[in-house]
């Protein structure tokens, strides 16, 4: 490679350059002000999200009420955004229960024996299928009707994926190297495995954490719209869903504010982990999602199904 | 028919196991790796299905006698009766050998057998299931091959778009979109509730489609995705053009050649997405009121009645297990040149 | 080669232009060529040259973004420049078959080859299963595959270069057709397989009266099964005739240089020789004699102006102003220094 070749390679592996991409600018965008609110919500709704106010019921979008009201007459707006630290913060929750789990495992298996891989692998694939939503509502009845709990199976059952990630990364490097997994001696060489590994992972591991965040966030608003967690009168985004279900026929919009909001956050996930996945080229592992549905490609066509405008 | 005088071939002649018998010893070995690995998963999976009962650390013998008559002696009587004085192993050992036999324990608040309760609710979601699967491959699988044989025409990138599109909504989205379009507003189809075949076929369909098509969207357009990129790429094969220069009609090319070839890895995603479907019939049901596994989940985890929420997620679990199992046996009686799929 | 075509030709190709890249270059240019009842006419020349492309034109199967610009092609009286696909499922199979270099990429991975054949013979002859399978077992056995009936169940990745090869002929006459195209047929074989393949087509061309178009760069296989020969250069015919005045008496610079080259015929030579230089690339337009700037012969007037074929003596026509010059081999040969160096100072000169 010239060197003009290499130094446009590395511009391009800085974190920054992500940017480029109008879609990924728009998705940090998104995420940028979801964060925001998450951390400063209920501070800076312009309601109290809990305020009743009966003469007010089912009201449009209006100055004062600029998503307009709810059936108890409560600042829609003002709900979502207190709503979204505990939407936003399970999510989080569950991925790290995944990465952590995960990440290091996936690493570690490869020098660890065969026969210790071999098994890894068949419980990862198994715990692959396993649907989340049905292990969360049963961890409920096992440890109560609480968010943080039910997000601990979502998050073991999405450490399957950080694994297969960090396993294809290391096994890569450990081949490449021609270094014989089992026979690893001293510090140094762990050392250099630690840094070049990471380094090989990061990208693809940065796509998986978009792409699980997604899925978790999809989970918690499920879980919620399913009324695991909720304590009413506390507000989340999949109860305001679920109880916009219930008055329909009343206000037959109404639902659509909540679920916009979902999608859109978890479209601008998917925008994100697109936008690592175009940098780190064809041939990355991407794996599908475990969760409830969100985006799902397979490691079997290593080539961009984006075709370029002909 | 002239006979050629008989050459000596360079290869070929050292394959003495006929070739059929070989591809299927080869097909069947695969098969027998999936089964042992399936019993010790089967295991482990009801293992820790069992274990969140027992963490539950309730009490269902104080519940069920009440207040006032759970005295220490009353529960410890009634703990033996719903055997649960027995140390944890033993539990789950018997606990799962009664299950294969079919017997699920009966539920600690109602009595009923939960193998009846999840016999009851379990055609609904079957037919919930179905229904999406097919139509998954029937709206995914059309899409997809327009789009991959008008490959860059208008009907191409609309389905990309609506793909994208599609993806980020999660089932439960796309089912209240779906209820309030059909439903509220335009009165066409029923918003809630489950009729039963037996209770005539129209209305048994008309009450499934919704739910179906909620659930099936998300996967047909993953199905699409997938299908369009494989079948481009299949369509560009040399043994595309041989079949052509055959004289074999075009669609015959399209649908045993090209779709036979390019459909693995579609129907790997059907596969792996299908527990997610499961998922989502659980959103399904929640939305369109439907009396499922999943809102017996529900019931009985608010309740704490753990015979039923272990009996429901062994079910569960089973099934997505054995499904992906026979996802893995198709894929292989399909894609017999040994080396998985052929694009 | 206007009116009516002889009665007993296969395949007429006339003056054909086919462009590629979505009309960015011409990658065929005016090339003619005729094949007859029982003939196999052999197309020679480097890749890139545009013999394949005229083969796949003549079979319909013209890669994405090539288009037949001018020119028209006749198989038998019927004119198929224009065929539409309907034409063609017609045409193929029954009228003219083919097979390409490489048999394992031609076939469907995974299906057996037999199936395959009883396919084409279900399809196209409305066999029934079972007279499918005995027809094809039949034709297996004509194509020489040893145990015909085990290799019916085999699919590609289990067969030999040679035995698919086999299949690919006994798919492509499976239908009794009157024109095969081997597109390098035999150039990803063995030495002692391709002299197997090439005993096949000829008994198939003894036997059936099959013409083949016989696409190769190897000139010793040509010379073996060939007998007319068309040599290609940069998209153009440069010279045709029958193969023993080609491989004895070539009269085009870039004939007498690939025989040399391929050692064959005459010019059997001691050391390992190249032709100097590069042909102009797929569609560059060049004015003039497109072998001009590597030959050796070459003098002004090459590059003044389109050559024509000129003929020679009945069937032999070359495309080369110098072709009836006698010392033309001689100095291709390098053997006349001062012809050469006398053609090096004018081109100098320019």
């Amino acid at each position: 490679m010239s060197r003009r070749d290499r130094r446009h390679r590395r511009h391009l592996t800085r974190p920054g350059s992500i940017l480029r991409l109008p879609s990924a600018r728009i998705a940090v965008g998104v995420l940028a002000v979801v964060i925001f609110l998450a951390i400063f919500g209920s501070a800076l709704a312009p309601q109290n999200p809990l305020t009743i106010n009966a003469n007010d019921l089912f009201q449009g979008p209006s100055l004062h009420h600029l998503l307009g009201t709810d059936y108890l007459g409560r600042d829609v707006l003002s709900r979502l955004m207190a709503g979204t630290r505990l939407s936003v913060f399970t999510a989080f929750e569950a991925v790290a229960i995944g990465f952590v789990l995960g990440g290091p495992l996936g690493i570690a298996t490869v020098f660890l024996g065969k026969w210790f891989d071999f098994a890894a692998n068949r419980v990862a694939d198994a715990l692959m299928t396993l649907p989340s939503i049905f292990f969360a509502v049963a961890v409920t009845a096992a440890l109560g009707n609480g968010l943080v709990q039910a997000m601990f199976p979502v998050g073991i059952l999405l450490s399957p994926t950080f694994f297969r990630v960090t396993r294809a990364a290391t096994l890569e490097y450990a081949r490449a190297q021609y270094v014989e997994a089992a026979e690893l001696l001293g510090a140094s060489k762990l050392h250099v495995i630690r840094v070049h590994v990471v380094r090989k992972v990061l990208p693809n591991l940065a796509v998986l954490t978009a792409q699980a965040t997604a899925g978790a966030l999809l989970a918690v608003s499920f879980l919620t719209f399913l009324g695991i967690g909720v304590q009413p009168p506390a507000p989340t985004w999949g109860g305001i869903l679920s109880s916009d279900l219930d008055y329909l026929n009343l206000s037959p919009w109404a639902p659509f504010i909540p679920g916009l909001l979902i999608a859109i956050t978890v479209g601008a996930l998917n925008a994100l982990a697109d936008a690592f996945r175009d940098r780190t080229g064809p041939g990355t592992l991407v794996v599908a999602d475990p969760v409830v549905k969100t985006h799902s490609t397979l490691a079997l066509e290593a080539a961009d199904d984006r075709q370029p405008a002909a | 028919m002239a006979v050629v005088a008989e050459w000596r071939s360079a290869a070929g002649d050292d394959n003495v196991i006929a070739p059929r018998r070989r591809r299927v010893r080869s097909v069947a070995s695969r098969i027998g790796g999936g089964l042992a690995i399936l019993i010790p998963i089967l295991v482990l999976s009801s293992f820790i299905v069992y274990a969140l009962g027992a963490l539950s650390n309730s009490n269902p013998a104080a519940t069920i006698l009440g207040q006032d008559a759970a005295t220490p002696a009353a529960v410890a009587k009634m703990d033996k009766a719903l055997g649960l004085d027995k140390p944890l192993l033993v539990q789950y050992w018997d606990w799962l050998t009664q299950a294969a036999q079919g017997h699920l324990g009966t539920s600690w608040f109602t009595g009923i057998p939960v193998s009846q309760s999840i016999a009851q609710r379990l055609p609904v979601d079957l037919s919930i299931a179905v229904l999406a699967v097919i139509l998954a491959i029937l709206i995914g699988g059309t899409a997809g091959t327009v789009a991959a044989v008008r490959r860059g025409g208008w009907f191409d990138r609309g389905v990309t778009l609506v793909c994208s599109a599609v993806s980020t909504l999660p089932a439960f989205v796309v089912g209240i979109i779906l209820v309030v379009a059909f439903a509220v507003a335009w009165h066409l189809l029923p918003a809630n509730g489950y009729v039963g075949p037996t209770g005539g076929i129209l209305p048994w369909l008309q009450h499934i489609i919704l739910p179906a098509l909620a659930l099936s969207l998300q996967v047909a357009a993953d199905i699409a995705r997938q299908l369009r990129t494989s079948l481009v790429s299949v369509l560009e094969q040399n043994y595309i053009v041989g079949a052509r220069v055959r004289g074999l009609p075009y669609r015959r090319i399209l649908v045993r050649h090209a779709l036979r070839n390019a459909s693995g890895p579609a129907l790997t995603i059907l596969g792996n997405d299908f527990p997610l479907m499961l998922a989502g019939a659980v959103a399904a049901e929640a939305v369109f009121s439907l009396p499922g596994l999943g809102q017996l989940l529900l019931e009985s985890a608010q309740t704490r009645d753990i015979p039923v929420v272990q009996g429901v997620l062994l079910v569960v679990s089973t099934f997505v297990i054995v499904v992906n199992l026979l996802v893995n046996t198709v894929l292989n009686v399909l894609y017999r040149s040994g080396d998985g799929v052929a694009a | 080669m206007t009116g009516n075509p002889p009665p007993d030709e296969v395949l007429g190709i006339e003056d054909l232009h086919v462009t590629v890249h979505d009309g960015a270059a011409t990658a065929v240019r005016g090339v003619t060529l005729s094949v007859r009842t029982g003939e196999i006419v052999g197309l020679v020349g480097e890749s890139g040259s545009g013999k394949t492309l005229t083969c796949r034109a003549a079979l319909g199967v013209l890669p994405p973004g090539c288009d037949i610009r001018h020119g028209r092609i006749a198989f038998g009286h019927q004119d198929v420049t224009d065929l539409s696909r309907r034409g063609w499922e017609r045409l193929h199979g029954t009228g003219m078959g083919a097979v390409f270099q490489d048999p394992t990429s031609y076939l469907n991975p995974n299906l057996t080859v037999g199936g395959q054949l009883a396919e084409v013979l279900r399809v196209k002859q409305k066999l029934r299963r079972h007279q499918a399978h005995r027809k094809a077992i039949g034709l297996f056995t004509a194509v020489g595959l040893h145990n015909p009936g085990h290799v019916f169940h085999q699919i590609p990745s289990e067969l030999s270069g040679g035995m698919l090869q086999r299949v690919m002929i006994a798919i492509a006459i499976s239908c009794d057709p009157r024109l095969l195209i081997a597109d390098e047929a035999t150039t990803a074989l063995d030495v002692t397989i391709q002299a197997e393949v090439i005993e096949l087509l000829r008994e198939l061309r003894d036997q059936r009266g099959l013409a083949v178009l016989f696409v190769s760069h190897d000139l010793a296989v040509i010379r073996e099964l060939c007998d007319r020969v068309v040599v290609f250069y940069a998209g153009e015919v440069v010279e045709t005739g029958p193969v023993e005045q080609i491989i004895e008496r070539p009269r085009h610079p870039y004939t007498q240089a690939l025989l040399r080259v391929a050692s064959v015929g005459d010019f059997q030579r001691r050391q390992l020789e190249v032709i100097p230089g590069q042909p102009p690339r797929v569609g560059e337009e060049t004015t003039g004699c497109r072998f001009a700037e590597r030959c050796p012969a070459a003098v002004p007037k090459c590059l003044a102006g389109p050559v024509d074929l000129s003929t020679l003596a009945p069937g032999h026509h070359a495309r080369c102003i110098r072709a009836t010059d006698p010392e033309l081999a001689l100095i291709t040969a390098g053997q006349s220094a001062a012809g050469q160096s006398a053609a090096a100072a004018e081109m100098a000169a320019r």
